[in-house]
């Protein structure tokens, strides 16, 4: 009975705990995962893009408020797989090392020698434990997003631009149910109805994107395809950005946009200064070569640790208005330009997963009433099965209150028990929790997180010391409001009759 | 022995309801029991003796109306206060019934111990030493030093009586009340038990007040009374 009642409090708090440590380390892992994917501050114009973006760098990297900054653009695209599949996607161009220093690129880059294996992999299976110089390699192409072209005679033609995928895009990568990646065979299905199997490992083979530049009024000027190899792929553990997201550097994208610095040859006429020709006429003397400077569609910042995106928003825009009074007209204005933060840009987002969270603990919280009904329910039983007991012990001299506080303190020991199994179980379900789910998957066809609805392709498991504090001690409280009541009961018991009790 | 009177009940009533029905129970019952005296209340069943041991013993209050008297060493039972009431029952009277009533969950010292927690409550923990050595030697003089560990449940119905004499002797009372106390048991066991008991009572100058329905067990005792009707009627000294 009394272990039951500890079991029902046990289910009880591990319950709510379970709950509180996914959803909420969910709404953790949104809000954190913004810093590492896009730093603290992204300044953006979209399509057209904006330029002098060093120089704006340069003014941002000279505040103490900003750790790094790194130009971006951003884009839509269509890549072309090598079994001839084609996605769409979003293209990021970004400079390998400055995009590193403002988000965790470094860590997300996947092919990069591993020293020990992942506490999910027992046998060493994963492939990034052996030929450490291959994985460097790859490491360092996927970080400068360059590839060495060699010819066929295995000499060095040139360094071409790469790009990195997401992990998930190619499809071609298996997830093991340890977490890691080990590249599939799938098959490619043919016109004619046959099938053949296609092996391949991203990071060897080349693709093709295609892009649409526009101008500042969003209409297409022209498409541009172009083939590149695979330097690496990446994996951020957003299911939405592994699944979407091909980054490429930055020079490479802006030339097929048409962003690039450009050498624009202006005639200037000697008598009438400041008018510019025809370039039918540039072969006359007093022709001046300027460049129309290279742009970007986005500057993204990372605040030094202690300052937080919002404070750091509002120095962006300061120094964004000096920024544009240097080039007054030739930049977007700083009333124009767009500021955000991650949150900003996920709002909706992130308010839905707060708001569902605090549903979803409330209806818990309830439903866990019934458990201290139950203890009601056991206390009661035991209170009538010890009746004569407890005239014994009132025949000994003991008073209501001593009474009252024995079964209060059974109380409190079942609900300390109970908390205590709680706490256990929860903290294993919640830091087992993906394997839990791969296995439930596997064995029993149960998928509850799926990546693409969650947007994280592994389940939160962490708990926090603070909720399970709360939910822990609120376990012990309703053990001892459930045996309130029988013990008030107990206490009541006239010792008379307890003691003809049989 | 002394002829002082350790308690004095004189005229008291005690009527239960049951429902709208009042039944009557006692109906003025006097008794008055010298300090160290054995005294046998004998009675037929349901005659009232265990409602007359409980009341003398603080367990339950007699009716107000019509005003009895129940005065311990001088004190009015009557208007000792719930707390008052429960310090008299813990240190200046012991319990022995019929079915013994030792607390199944606990062992045979535990037992023994649990009259001394009650009375200390916190209190006791300071104490224990000192309790468990007086508890040790109470189960000696019973016989039963090497069933310390033992629980009830492992003990034949003699030797839980004894435990629970001993647990009733554990804070020293004045008074022993036993209700019926070897009610349970062969006659074999019953007059060993009886022996004991009054070994026990004249080493430490007990009072004891036993009630039994069984004439031969009540001849122990220095005086016999008779409950009849609900109340106390012949009272005749058996040692002459
Ligand atoms: N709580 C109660 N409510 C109503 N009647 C009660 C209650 N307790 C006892 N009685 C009645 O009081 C009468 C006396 O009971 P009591 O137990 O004192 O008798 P007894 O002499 O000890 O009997 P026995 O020898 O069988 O133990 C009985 O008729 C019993 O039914
Ligand atoms: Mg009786």
């Amino acid at each position: 009975m009394p272990l039951l009642a500890a079991l029902a409090v046990a289910l009880c708090t591990t319950m709510v705990l379970v709950t509180w440590s996914v959803m909420g380390g969910f709404l953790d892992m949104l809000l954190d995962s913004g810093r590492n994917l896009i730093g603290d501050v992204a300044i953006t114009w979209p399509n057209s893009g904006f330029a002098y973006y060093d120089e704006l760098g340069q003014m941002l990297q000279d505040d103490e408020m900003v750790q790094a900054w790194a130009p971006m653009i951003e884009t839509f695209g269509l890549i072309s797989l090598p079994d001839g599949r084609r996605e769409t996607v979003m293209v990021k161009g970004i400079q390998g090392p400055s995009y590193a220093r403002v988000t965790n690129y470094k860590d997300t880059l996947y092919w990069q020698p591993l020293d020990k294996p992942l506490r999910t992999d027992p046998h060493s299976e994963d492939w990034r434990l052996t030929h450490h110089d291959l994985w460097e390699n790859r490491y360092e192409q996927g970080l400068s997003l360059t590839e060495p072209r060699i010819d066929r005679m295995g000499q060095l033609v040139a360094d071409e631009p790469a790009v990195v995928l997401g992990i998930e895009l190619s499809g071609f990568n298996i997830r093991k149910a340890g977490g890691w990646y080990m590249p599939g065979v799938p098959r490619k299905f043919n016109a004619d109805g046959t099938e053949e199997a296609v092996d391949v490992f991203m990071p060897n083979s080349r693709i093709t994107l295609t892009v649409l530049p526009l101008d500042d009024k969003g209409r297409n000027i022209d498409v541009t395809a172009r083939a590149f190899p695979v330097a690496n792929e990446f994996r951020t553990g957003l299911y939405d950005l592994d699944k979407n997201v091909v980054l490429i550097r930055l020079d490479a994208l802006q030339n097929m946009l048409k962003l690039h610095e450009a050498q624009r040859v202006i005639k200037v006429d000697a008598d009438m200064p400041g008018t510019e020709l025809q370039p039918e006429s540039f072969d006359q003397p007093g022709e001046v070569l300027t460049k129309d400077p290279a742009r970007v569609t986005a500057v993204i910042v990372r605040a030094v640790d202690g300052f937080d995106a919002i404070t750091l928003k509002a120095r962006c825009r300061e120094i964004y208005a000096k920024f544009e009074a240097r080039h007054q007209g030739d930049v977007p204005a700083q009333t124009a330009i767009i500021m955000s933060t991650w949150e900003d840009q996920n709002r909706t987002m992130i308010s839905a997963v707060k708001k569902e969270t605090a549903l979803v603990l409330t209806l818990f919280s309830f439903i866990s009433l019934t458990a201290v009904m139950l203890i009601v329910v056991i206390f009661w039983v035991m209170v009538a099965e010890k009746t004569r007991d407890i005239g014994v012990i009132r025949a000994l001299g003991a008073s209501k209150t001593g009474i009252a506080s024995i079964w209060l303190i059974y109380g409190l020991c079942i609900g300390l028990v109970g908390s205590a199994m709680g706490g256990i179980l929860s903290y294993t379900i919640v830091t087992n929790i993906n394997p839990i789910h791969e296995w439930m998957g596997n064995a029993l066809g149960i998928t509850i997180w799926d990546p693409s609805v969650y947007y994280f392709s592994s389940i939160p498991n962490q708990m926090d010391a603070f909720h399970a504090a709360i939910v822990l001690v609120g376990g012990v409280l309703a053990s001892v409001v459930g045996a309130a009541l029988p013990s008030l009961r107990a206490a009541n018991l006239d010792p008379v009759r307890a003691l003809r009790f049989e | 022995m002394s002829q002082s009177p350790i308690i004095h009940a004189k005229d008291i009533h005690k009527t239960y309801r049951l429902g709208r029905v009042d039944v009557p129970v006692l109906r003025g019952a006097s008794l008055s029991v010298n300090t160290g005296e054995w005294v046998s209340i004998l009675g037929a069943s349901g005659s009232g003796k265990s409602t007359l041991l409980h009341l003398l013993g603080g367990l339950d209050r007699c009716d107000r109306k019509p005003a009895g008297s129940i005065a311990f060493q001088g004190t009015e039972l009557v208007r000792l206060s719930a707390g008052a009431m429960n310090r008299y029952r813990s240190r200046s009277v012991g319990f022995v019934f019929q079915f013994y009533h030792l607390l199944p969950e606990l062992t045979v010292l535990e037992n023994v111990l649990a009259g001394a927690m009650v009375r200390h409550s916190f209190g006791y923990l300071s104490l224990k030493k000192a309790m468990v050595s007086r508890a040790g030697e109470l189960l000696e003089v019973f016989g039963l030093s090497e069933r310390l560990k033992h629980r009830p449940a492992e003990l034949s119905g003699g030797e839980r009586q004894r435990v629970a004499i001993a647990r009733a002797l554990i804070n020293e009372p004045d008074i022993l009340l036993a209700d019926e106390p070897t009610g349970n048991l062969d006659t074999l066991t019953g007059n060993a038990i009886l022996d004991e008991l009054a070994k026990v009572r004249s080493s430490r100058g007990l009072t004891l007040i036993m009630v039994t329905h069984d004439i031969a067990t009540a001849r122990r005792g220095d005086r016999l009374v008779e409950l009849i009707d609900g109340v106390v009627g012949e009272q005749s000294p058996l040692v002459t």
